[in-house]
């Protein structure tokens, strides 16, 4: 299959176990799943569920040790350590339920950071894109403050321009309205739909329904298995449009 | 990753935390402060020493009577004190290898102008004196054959000596009191000031038969000569000579260490000075080593607690794409630059200090000189940077084998 008709993520009987000393302890069993470019997917389950371990695993931060996990029909298991680091310098992106970020750097720098590692965006470029990032979060004003000195939705809208600036295929954010109070949690989740709707690929982990309910798509996980795959949830820009055809 | 965004990087991790940085540095900057001051002052002390021999000519030989040992001593206080008579002096000068000899008696007394009294170093001794040791005059005339002959009461005296009794008048002329004797004064020599711990200004000479005439002596306390051409043959031939007049025989043991008498030189003493130098180098570079490894392993310490406390951090680069090496070389150049700005930090502070002392001491000894050793600096340095990069290292790699998700979850 060529390249661009593959799918971006496919697994295949996906496994994850951890081992500590000779106790093997498994987390992910038997995960089949497919994500097509420029989709919504929340993965949603209750603590413990193994939903952030795949989100690791099909953000290439963390290993599987069963199945296959292919990458627009590349195996996973086939790339050397170079090759992962192109891939999240270059295709992936984060957005962290604790925002990391550094501390003693400006929301500029934060910003930047992702932009130090990426192997083909010039130099020249950056200053322009890093503005675009912090422009489209709404944090142009703030630009120059600390990271520390931010609030929680403004650090984390810091982190989504992070992740946004290298331009990836996929953004995953892992439970990015945790910390959040529910005004930073709406502008956040709004903050991603919009980068979905400007063609990015969204996979979204959470534990809360009302989250995962902004995405198309929601995957349901309990103890380490897929218990639901569905696209009847829509979200409420599609909601929206749906209840003013009727 | 670009070289800039590296150092970039790199210096942000060195500076966001300046006291822990610089306490960090604190045993590189002693080590090559201790190693930039130690070779700037031993580089001045060999100056000065070098001076001096240069001051006597490198073809100078002094005897003196008495097997000093190895421990030496004072000449009249050892059995041997008596052992170059005049005749051995004779035969001496029959040696075809040494030019010009001269025997000295030192006189014991004080010397007395007026109300002023000095206690100088009375030397009698003939006009070659003052050819062997390159020593000329600043006013009047040196002691001459004719004074020889005719045992003149006639003295040359040393600057301190002239200032000492004359202050500024002319001492030429004047008549001066020595053990009870009135001596004329007919020359002044310059100043050479010490030598080999010896105050060469605080002397005054008198021809040799007039000391002989004095001291009733049969032999002399030291004779000075020049060598002609190669001073190991002459001094060879001196040595084989007086050994010979001495009836002196290698010792029970095959020792040829028995000599009664010594001979000196100042070839050997730049021959001592080079092996104090060399000596005096393995020993700096040993202080050196020692200190920079360790402020090595401080350094090593403090980069393990920073990728400790930055593991998080380096989780999250590499969530955005830095490879290995990336974080690797990250580490090492910030250990290295803790290393090269301790160094020069130690450089700076060496170099002053070294100053400061040669200021200071300059003050008591005139050819004391400032000098820094660029050699030394930049060996230090060097040896500062691959501290830096041996003790960064470990912690580098440790960093950068970190797993990513296992270090974004750190806490």
């Amino acid at each position: 299959m060529p390249e661009n008709d593959a799918p971006l993520i496919e697994t295949k009987n996906l496994q994850k176990s951890y081992f500590n000393e000779e106790l093997e302890t498994p987390v992910l069993f038997n995960i089949d799943l497919t994500i097509k470019k420029n989709e919504f997917v929340a993965i949603m389950g209750p603590s413990g569920s193994g939903k952030s371990t795949l989100m690791h695993i099909l953000g290439f931060l963390d290993h599987h040790t069963g199945g296959e996990y292919l990458f627009q029909g590349q195996l996973a298991h086939e790339m050397d350590e170079d090759t992962l680091s192109r891939i999240r310098a270059t295709r992936v992106s984060f957005v962290f339920q604790a925002f990391n970020l550094l501390p003693r750097a400006s929301v500029e720098q934060n910003v930047m950071l992702p932009l130090i590692y990426h192997p083909t965006i010039p130099e020249s470029e950056r200053a322009e894109r890093v503005a675009k990032a912090i422009e489209t979060v709404g944090l142009t004003h703030r630009k120059n403050n600390l990271s520390n000195q931010l609030s929680g939705g403004e650090k984390q809208r810091t982190a989504i321009a992070r992740a946004l600036v290298t331009e990836p295929d996929i953004i995953f954010a892992d439970e990015p309205t945790g910390n959040l109070d529910s005004v930073s949690g709406i502008q956040v989740m709004s903050a991603l739909q919009e980068l979905n709707e400007a063609g990015h690929t969204i996979i979204l982990v959470t534990h809360e329904k009302s989250t995962a309910e902004h995405a198309e798509r929601i995957i349901e996980l309990f103890d380490g298995r897929i218990t639901k795959d569905t696209t009847e949830f829509k979200t409420r820009k599609a909601k929206e449009e749906d209840s003013l055809q009727k | 990753m670009l070289i800039r965004d590296l150092f970039s990087t790199a210096t942000k991790g060195v500076t966001v935390n300046r006291m822990r940085s610089l306490l960090t540095m604190l045993g590189i900057i002693i080590g090559v402060g201790a190693v930039v001051l130690m070779t700037g002052v031993g580089k001045s002390v060999e100056g000065v020493i070098l001076g001096q021999i240069d001051i006597m000519g490198p073809q100078t030989m002094i005897i003196s009577p008495g097997n000093q040992g190895p421990e030496g001593g004072n000449a009249s206080m050892r059995p041997d004190f008596d052992a170059l008579t005049f005749e051995d002096v004779k035969a001496l000068r029959t040696l075809s290898t040494i030019r010009t000899i001269a025997p000295g008696i030192i006189v014991p007394g004080d010397a007395q102008y007026e109300q002023e009294k000095v206690d100088p170093m009375l030397v009698g001794s003939t006009p070659e004196y003052f050819q062997n040791q390159n020593i000329k005059v600043t006013q009047g005339r040196l002691h001459d054959q004719q004074d020889e002959e005719a045992s003149s009461f006639v003295v040359v005296i040393g600057s301190e000596i002239a200032e000492d009794l004359f202050f500024t008048r002319n001492p030429i002329g004047k008549r001066i009191e020595i053990a009870g004797r009135k001596f004329t004064v007919i020359g002044v020599l310059e100043s050479v000031g010490m030598v080999f711990f010896q105050n060469l200004d605080n002397r005054i000479v008198m021809p040799f038969s007039t000391a002989v005439a004095i001291t009733n002596r049969t032999y002399a306390d030291i004779v000075t000569m020049q060598a002609v051409d190669d001073f190991d043959i002459a001094f060879a031939d001196v040595r084989a000579l007086l050994r010979q007049r001495h009836s002196i025989t290698p010792a029970e043991d095959g020792s040829v260490d028995n000599d009664d008498f010594l001979v000196r030189s100042a070839a050997q003493a730049e021959a001592i000075l080079g092996t104090v130098s060399i000596s005096l180098t393995v020993f700096i570079t040993m202080i050196a080593g020692i200190s920079l490894f360790v402020g090595g392993i401080g350094i090593m310490n403090i980069m393990l607690v920073s990728v400790t406390e930055r593991t998080r951090e380096i989780g999250l680069r590499k969530a955005v794409g830095a490879k290995r090496k990336d974080i690797l070389f990250q580490i090492l150049i910030e250990s290295i630059f803790l290393t090269l700005i301790g160094g020069c930090i130690g450089i700076v502070i060496g170099i002053v200090l070294d100053f400061l002392i040669a200021t200071a001491v300059g003050k008591f000894l005139a050819d004391y000189e400032f000098a820094i050793s660029l050699g030394a600096i930049l060996l230090a340095l060097a040896m500062a940077v691959v501290t830096g990069v041996i003790f960064g290292l470990y912690p580098a790699r440790k960093a950068s084998l970190l797993h990513p998700i296992e270090a974004l979850r750190y806490e």
